[in-house]
C-alpha cells in the first residue's frame, strides 16, 4: 500500500472513478492529497455563475464533494489542495515536487472540447511526471 | 502603511515586470481596435490605455488588475463621436471621471452586490455580441484578400498559443501579417485608411468645447453611461482577479481610482476606459500580483507607441477584426445556454432581457440598469407572496403561514383567510413566517379581531423570536391569544 498518494481531481465523473480505483492501492494509513487546479480562465465562470457571497473555498470543495464523501466513508485520511494555473503544468509540478508515492488521475476531465484544444492533462502527466502514474479510464 | 506599499508594489518585481510587458504587447491591437469602434484616431485609444494603466496602478483598489481603453466604453461613445466629434468625447471622459469619483466616495462598491449574476451574464454577452457586430463592416464586402487575412489571423490566434505560451498570439498575428502586407501589398484596408495618426507624447489639453449648459446637456447622458459601464466591468473584473489570486480588494477605492484615471485621461487626449477582463486574466496568468505589473503595462505601451508609431497606420484592418472576433468569443459566457435552460425562469428572462435591451439601444448601461430593475421587481414579487395553508377538522380550523409578512405582502395574506366562519377554534401557525413591520402586526390584529367578532376563539402560535418581539411591543393581542 502507498504511504502517500496524489489524486488530481476536477470533480468530473472520471475523477470520481479515479478515486474509486485508488482504493486498490491505499488503506487507512495512506495520506491522500486531492489536488484541484483552478484554471485562470475558469475564474470568470466561477464569478458569473457562482454565488456572490460566502466562502470561495467552500464552493470549490462543493464540486469535489462526491470524492470527499467517498473517502470519508472508507476511512481514508485526505487533504484538499487548490492551486491556480494551467491544469497540466500544475499537476506535473505538484507531483514532481512533493513527496508522493504515486499520482492517480482520470483520463479525461470536465470539458472534452477544451481537452481537444489544449491537449490532455493525463497525456502530459504520463509523459512528464517522474513518480508512478495511474490513469483511470 | 509602508509595509503595505512595499507588498503591493515590490513583491516579486521580476515576474511582475515581465507580466506587464506581455500585457502591453497584448494591449496594442485591442487599444487600436477599440479606437476604431469608437470612431476615433487610434492614438486616442493608445494614449488612454497608457494613461489609465499608469494612473490606476497608483489609485486603483485591485493590484494586478489591468485597466485601459475598453470595448465597453468605446461602444457607448460611438454615437457621441459620430455626431459631435472627438473633443466632446474628451469632455465626456472628464465628466465620467468626476461621476465615478463621486460614486466611489458614496461607496457604490457595496451596491455592486445588487447586480445579480443574471445581469452580469447579460452584460458580458451583450458586450461580446456588440464587439463582434462592430467587426462585420471591416470583414464583409471589401475584398478577397480581406477574407484571407482574417482567416490567417484567426488561425494564428487560436493555434499559436498551443505552441508558445509566453508571447501574446494577437501580437504575433499583428507583426507577421503587417510585415506580409508591407511586402506583398494585398488589397486590404489599413488603419491609415480610417484616420490620421500622429506620434507624440500626450500633452495636457483642455477639450475644445464651449463651456455651456448645451454642452453639458450633450455629454451628461454619455458620461453617466460611460461611468456606469466602466464601474460594472471594473468591479466584475476585480471580483475575477480576487478569485484568481485568492485575495480581497477595496471596491470603493477602485471606483474612485477609475474616476481619477478617466478624469486625467480626458485632459491628455485619451478616451475613457475601465478594467479589462481579458487583459487582467493574461496578467494574472503570467504570475502578476502587484501594482508594478499594471504600471509596467502602461509605461511599456507608451514606449512601444513611440517606437512603432509610424507602423500603426500600416496595420491591415482584417487583422484587427480577427483579433476582435477572438476577443468577443473569449468575452461571451458560453455557459449561458445551459443557464437559460436551467436557471430560475425569472433569472433567465432578466439575462436575455439585458442582452436584448443593449442590442436594441446600443447602450450597455441601459441594459444593466433595466436588468437590475427587473430582477428587483421579480424579487419583490416573489418575496411579497405569503402562502396560507388551511386545514379544517371538526370545530377547529388551522392556518399555516409561510413567507415574509410586511407591508407589501399583507394583502396576499389577508385574501387567503375566510372571515365568514363562526363559532370555531382557530389556530394561526406562524412557524414558516416572519413578521417584519407594524403593518404586519396590525394585519394580524385585524384578522384576530374579525374572527372574534363572529365568536371564534383565536390562538396565535409559533412566532419566531423577532416576530414575537414586535408583536409584544405593537400588538393588542393578549396572553390568551399567545397561550399555546
Amino acid at each position: 500500500m502507498y504511504k502517500t498518494l496524489l489524486l488530481a481531481a476536477d470533480g468530473s465523473e472520471n475523477s470520481f472513478r479515479a478515486a474509486e480505483e485508488s482504493m486498490n492501492f491505499i488503506d487507512e494509513n495512506t495520506r491522500v492529497t486531492i489536488l484541484n487546479v483552478i484554471g485562470t480562465d475558469d475564474v470568470k465562470n466561477e464569478v458569473l455563475h457562482g454565488s456572490q457571497s460566502g466562502n470561495v473555498t467552500a464552493r470549490r470543495k462543493e464540486k469535489l464533494s462526491r470524492i470527499l464523501d467517498f473517502y470519508e466513508e472508507n476511512g481514508i485520511t485526505y487533504e484538499v489542495v487548490f492551486e491556480h494555473g494551467s491544469p497540466a503544468d500544475t499537476v506535473v509540478n505538484v507531483a514532481n515536487n512533493g513527496a508522493f508515492d504515486a499520482l492517480v488521475l482520470g483520463t479525461r476531465g470536465l470539458n472534452n472540447f477544451q481537452e481537444m484544444m489544449l491537449g490532455s492533462v493525463s497525456h502530459k502527466a504520463a509523459k512528464r511526471v517522474t513518480i508512478p502514474v495511474l490513469i483511470v479510464k | 502603511m509602508l509595509e503595505n506599499i512595499k507588498k503591493e508594489w515590490f513583491t516579486q518585481p521580476g515576474t511582475n515586470i515581465l507580466a506587464g510587458i506581455v500585457v502591453a504587447l497584448a494591449l496594442i491591437p485591442e487599444a487600436i481596435a477599440f479606437s476604431i469602434i469608437a470612431g476615433v484616431d487610434p492614438m486616442v485609444g493608445l494614449y488612454a490605455s497608457f494613461i489609465i494603466a499608469v494612473v490606476i496602478s497608483f489609485t486603483g483598489g485591485r493590484p494586478a488588475m489591468i485597466s485601459a481603453a475598453t470595448g465597453a466604453v468605446a461602444l457607448v461613445v460611438t454615437p457621441l463621436v459620430r455626431e459631435h466629434g472627438v473633443e466632446y468625447l474628451l469632455a465626456a471622459t472628464i465628466l465620467m471621471g468626476i461621476i465615478q469619483v463621486t460614486l466611489g466616495v458614496l461607496k457604490v462598491g457595496r451596491l455592486m452586490k445588487f447586480i445579480p449574476n443574471s445581469v452580469m451574464i447579460g452584460f458580458v454577452n451583450a458586450l461580446a455580441i456588440m464587439i463582434f457586430m462592430a467587426q462585420l463592416e471591416h470583414i464583409f464586402g471589401i475584398s478577397l484578400d480581406t477574407y484571407v487575412y482574417l482567416a490567417i489571423t484567426l488561425l494564428i490566434v487560436y493555434i499559436f498559443p498551443r505552441l508558445v505560451k509566453k508571447i501574446p498570439a494577437p501580437l504575433v498575428a499583428l507583426v507577421v501579417l503587417t510585415a506580409a502586407y508591407l511586402m506583398f501589398g494585398p488589397d486590404v484596408r489599413t488603419v491609415g485608411d480610417l484616420g490620421q495618426i500622429e506620434r507624440s507624447l500626450p500633452g495636457f489639453i483642455i477639450p475644445d468645447v464651449p463651456f455651456t449648459m448645451e454642452t453639458l446637456r450633450i455629454i451628461l447622458p454619455f458620461s453617466l453611461s460611460m461611468a456606469v459601464v466602466g464601474l460594472v466591468e471594473s468591479l466584475l473584473t476585480a471580483r475575477i482577479v480576487d478569485n484568481a489570486t485568492d485575495s480581497f480588494s477595496n471596491k470603493n477605492r477602485e471606483s474612485r481610482g477609475q474616476g481619477i484615471a478617466n478624469f486625467i485621461t480626458g485632459f491628455f487626449g485619451g478616451m475613457g476606459g475601465c478594467a479589462m477582463i481579458g487583459q487582467s486574466v493574461i496578467n494574472v496568468r503570467s504570475g502578476a500580483t502587484t501594482r508594478l505589473s499594471t504600471f509596467t503595462a502602461g509605461a511599456f505601451l507608451m514606449f512601444l507607441i513611440i517606437v512603432l508609431g509610424d507602423l500603426v497606420v500600416q496595420i491591415p484592418m482584417p487583422i484587427l477584426a480577427g483579433i476582435m472576433v477572438m476577443v468577443s468569443i473569449g468575452t461571451f459566457d458560453w455557459g449561458s445556454f445551459k443557464y437559460a435552460l436551467k436557471a430560475p425562469r425569472t433569472d433567465a428572462f432578466v439575462m436575455i432581457l439585458t442582452v436584448i435591451i443593449v442590442l436594441f439601444t446600443s447602450n450597455l448601461a441601459l441594459g444593466v440598469i433595466i436588468g437590475v430593475i427587473f430582477s428587483a421587481l421579480f424579487f419583490a414579487t416573489k418575496i411579497s407572496r405569503v402562502d396560507v395553508h388551511t386545514e379544517t377538522a371538526g370545530s377547529s380550523i388551522y392556518y399555516l403561514f409561510q413567507g415574509q409578512i410586511f407591508f407589501a405582502s399583507i394583502d396576499s395574506m389577508m385574501n387567503q383567510l375566510d372571515f365568514n366562519i363562526h363559532d370555531k377554534n382557530i389556530e394561526l401557525d406562524f412557524s414558516g413566517a416572519h413578521l417584519w413591520d407594524d403593518s404586519a402586526v396590525e394585519a394580524i390584529d385585524t384578522a384576530v379581531k374579525k374572527f372574534e367578532e363572529k365568536s371564534n376563539k383565536v390562538y396565535v402560535k409559533q412566532l419566531n423570536a423577532d416576530s414575537r418581539k414586535i408583536v409584544r411591543e405593537l400588538s393588542r393581542l393578549n396572553e390568551q391569544h399567545l397561550m399555546q
